[in-house]
């Protein structure tokens, strides 16, 4: 080759390299964009730049494989799981082949999260055992516990699927108490770690989880014990929403030890949260469960005030299976008071919503 | 017997027996792997 042919190669060589250290620099530029979009709530937005971050494209597979990721976890905030399904297996697939264990880990945690949304339990197990050994392998404690957090709410989802309609807490087919009891080990084995680590935020988190499961299988006190600390750690934290959530588990609790004063004392703890935190179908929930509660403690005056209210937020949410429960519930409550007239007011509007919603056994009750 | 009585006790609670804490997603954050490989150029 010439000089001349030689310098034109050298000049070629730089204008490729510069022209791919602009793309990487501009699709780096983009996926930060996502990232910042992401962290402040806004996924759709992020997934927006995240795509054009793809489009530009780049050779680092390490800012690809984050990108992926964090592509997969809008999406699965956008309850579009289907595509965080294939978002974080490309992001599996690509830490495989480049042998990045703490990434497989990682992909593999959010992949078994996302099967066990689609109720795909087995292959979600898979993807947290898979979590769970590469985190052991590396002796990455933090990653162990969230595998054993993600499994126990594999198992804990797992043991919800299966048909219990009608059934009691602790009286589900067995198929379903194994699947809890085995939930509740996975959350047991996470907070001995969490625990060690003095990680809060996260005994929170399972002491919540572990609280629905007692209370599925039955073990109303071990619930409430659960649901305390979990009130207690949402209380340090500020944490409004958990706090609500812990009060609103514990009124479930203790409705079934019996104890009904208590649990209206929870949930009305709830229905102030509810507000403050202006959740309408929340505050919702809070009253009916409230009228109910002073339906079981015999006063039909108080059971009243709170079905109205809750008729009231589900007619404002157009809610027409809500507003259907509250009249149910009013008629009940005036029957039980002598107004017949209102009792059949609100008995005949059950029925209509009843017929309206296609509910068969809501409208079999109403014509009872 | 009132009718009003006989509310069972599930018919209290949410339909799904428990509010669930969210799941924990794992994370790969750029902002982290830019400024370790910033760090690793000035060193």
């Amino acid at each position: 080759m010439d000089a001349k042919g030689s310098m034109l190669n050298v000049r070629t060589e730089d204008q490729s390299f510069h022209i791919r250290y602009r793309m990487e620099a501009s699709c780096l530029e983009l996926a930060l964009e996502g990232e910042r979009l992401c962290k402040v709530g806004d996924y759709r937005a992020g997934v927006s730049f995240f795509e054009a971050a793809i489009q530009v494209g780049t050779e680092d597979l390490q800012v690809l494989s984050a990108i992926y990721s964090q592509l997969g976890n809008a999406y699965f905030h956008l309850h579009d799981y289907a595509k965080a399904l294939e978002f974080h297996h490309h992001d599996l697939t690509l830490t495989r082949t480049i042998g990045d264990l703490m990434g497989e880990a990682k992909a593999s945690g959010n992949l078994g999260n996302t099967l066990k949304v689609l109720g795909r339990f087995d292959e979600a197990v898979v993807c947290c055992q898979r979590h769970l050994d590469i985190s052991g392998d590396i002796g990455d404690k933090v990653g162990q516990a969230r595998a054993l957090y993600n499994f126990g709410n594999v198992y804990h989802a797992k043991g919800k699927s299966i048909c219990w309609s009608g059934a009691e807490p602790g009286d589900f087919p067995e198929e379903v108490m194994a699947a809890l009891r085995q939930a509740a080990e996975y959350y047991e084995a996470n907070l001995a770690i969490v625990k060690a680590l003095g990680d809060r935020a996260a005994q929170g988190r399972t002491y919540g989880n572990l609280g629905n499961t007692q209370y599925l299988l039955g073990n109303f006190r071990n619930a409430v014990f659960s649901h305390e600390q979990r009130l207690l750690i949402a209380k340090e934290f500020g944490d409004r929403s958990a706090e609500r959530r812990a009060y609103c588990n514990l009124g479930n609790a203790y409705i079934f030890l019996g104890e009904f004063e208590v649990a209206a004392e929870h949930y009305k703890r709830t229905l102030q949260l509810a507000r403050q935190l202006k959740d309408r179908a929340v505050e919702a929930q809070a009253c009916y469960s409230l009228g109910n509660t002073y339906t079981l403690l015999q006063d039909y005056e108080r059971a009243i005030d709170y079905h109205l209210k809750h008729l009231i937020i589900a007619q404002d949410l157009n809610d027409r299976i809500g507003e259907g429960r509250a009249c149910w519930s009013l008629g009940n409550a005036h029957t039980a008071l002598g107004n017949h007239d209102q009792a059949m007011h609100f008995a005949e509007k059950h029925l209509e919503i009843s017929k309206e919603t296609g509910d068969r056994s809501g409208e079999l009750t109403a014509r009872m | 017997e009132a009718k009003s009585s006989a509310v069972s006790s599930s018919q209290i609670l949410h339909a799904d027996g428990g509010e669930m804490e969210p799941e924990t997603m794992e994370t790969k954050s750029l902002t982290d792997y830019v400024s370790k490989m910033h760090a690793g150029s000035v060193m």
